[in-house]
């Protein structure tokens, strides 16, 4: 009994190692070439559900995709799952103030999206994809993701904070 | 369904065939199977995303200050995954089980480009997600990832509005 009620845990509730949940997201990316011949990218989705929004009626397959991803993420926490106002420590950095944590948030949003279309993908179709594939551009984008990260993050975190 | 059938198996819809169909009134639908499918994989992909605590603002965070390991190891894996399993099928000439050929051109590489990378980088840092994970967030049910999605759209808008002419790239 306690056994099952363990996997039923890490299966609807837990986070996982990140070798397990790293091959995961790999089969998961290998499939979906190998069986529907397509290429992981989540900036797509948006990209055409963005123009569905604007004018032209074309139906892709990115838009059912990325409808899947808050399913997945309902699935995996089914086991504890709650609304929550909270956001980490993001919430110390805006004071509390949730009209601060939302305007953050959508303008980093803005950044985001901009900023993803720009360097031809986000962190599943440049990242992963696109290194995994060899692709110069790929992997000089990943660099330059993650060099700004770490400069914005700990210029937040260090200085500021 | 003749006709969705064949339409869906276009590999990639430009701008010019998209206003074809627009004009011919041509059904560009995907078939209710392969339609769900695409649902089922973005389920498995949240699922992992959600496993591996890439939806978490502070594991961002960490990871961007050399904190914690977890997500340089998720990503890495994934990319090896990736690499080996598609060294495979192109090293035995395998076709892939659908049939269908994979979309191997890269994206050419431009410079200008990196700037668009640096962006992202500062706006994945600033929101702590990136726009897999923030839809993952929303089923989670953290509730003001919904500013962030209305922020990528935005960001996405705002770039088809400077370059009208822009590809929507393989890498997207």
């Amino acid at each position: 009994m306690n056994f099952f009620h363990q996997v039923y845990l890490n299966l609807f509730a837990n986070t996982w190692h990140w070798a397990v949940a790293g091959v995961g997201i790999g089969l998961t990316a290998l499939a979906l070439a190998w069986f529907m011949g397509k290429r992981l990218g989540v900036t797509g989705g948006f990209v055409d559900a963005c123009s569905i929004v604007t004018s032209s009626a074309s139906s892709s397959w990115k838009i059912w995709f990325i409808l899947g991803l808050p399913l997945g993420g309902v699935l995996a926490t089914i086991g504890a799952w709650s609304w929550t106002l909270t956001y980490g420590r993001l919430d110390a950095l805006v004071y509390g103030s949730i009209w601060l944590k939302a305007g953050w948030l959508f303008l980093s949003g803005i950044l985001i999206g901009f900023g993803a279309r720009w360097a031809g993908g986000c962190t599943s179709g440049n990242s992963i994809m696109g290194v995994a594939l060899g692709s110069k551009m790929s992997i000089l984008a990943t660099l330059a993701f993650i060099a700004a990260g770490v400069i914005v993050t700990n210029i937040l975190f260090k200085a500021v904070m | 369904m003749a006709i969705t059938r064949k339409t869906s198996k276009t590999p990639r819809k430009s701008i010019e065939m998209v206003v074809v169909a627009k004009k011919k009134k041509v059904s560009t639908a995907l078939s209710t199977g392969s339609l769900l499918a695409y649902v089922l994989f973005g389920v498995l992909f949240g699922y992992f995303l959600s496993k591996a605590r890439a939806t978490d603002y502070d594991s961002i965070i960490d990871m961007f200050m050399f904190k914690e390991f977890q997500l340089y190891g998720v990503i890495g894996v994934a990319i090896l995954v990736v690499a080996a399993g598609l060294f495979l099928t192109h090293r035995f000439k395998k076709p892939t089980l659908s049939g269908k050929a994979l979309d191997w051109e890269p994206v050419a590489f431009e410079p200008s480009r990196l700037i668009g990378a640096f962006l992202f980088g500062a706006g994945w840092a600033l929101a702590g997600t990136c726009p897999g994970t923030v839809l993952t967030q929303l089923g989670e049910g953290k509730v003001f990832a919904i500013f962030t999605i209305l922020g990528i759209g935005v960001g996405v808008w705002a770039f088809q509005k400077w370059q009208p002419k822009a590809a929507n790239d393989n890498n997207c």
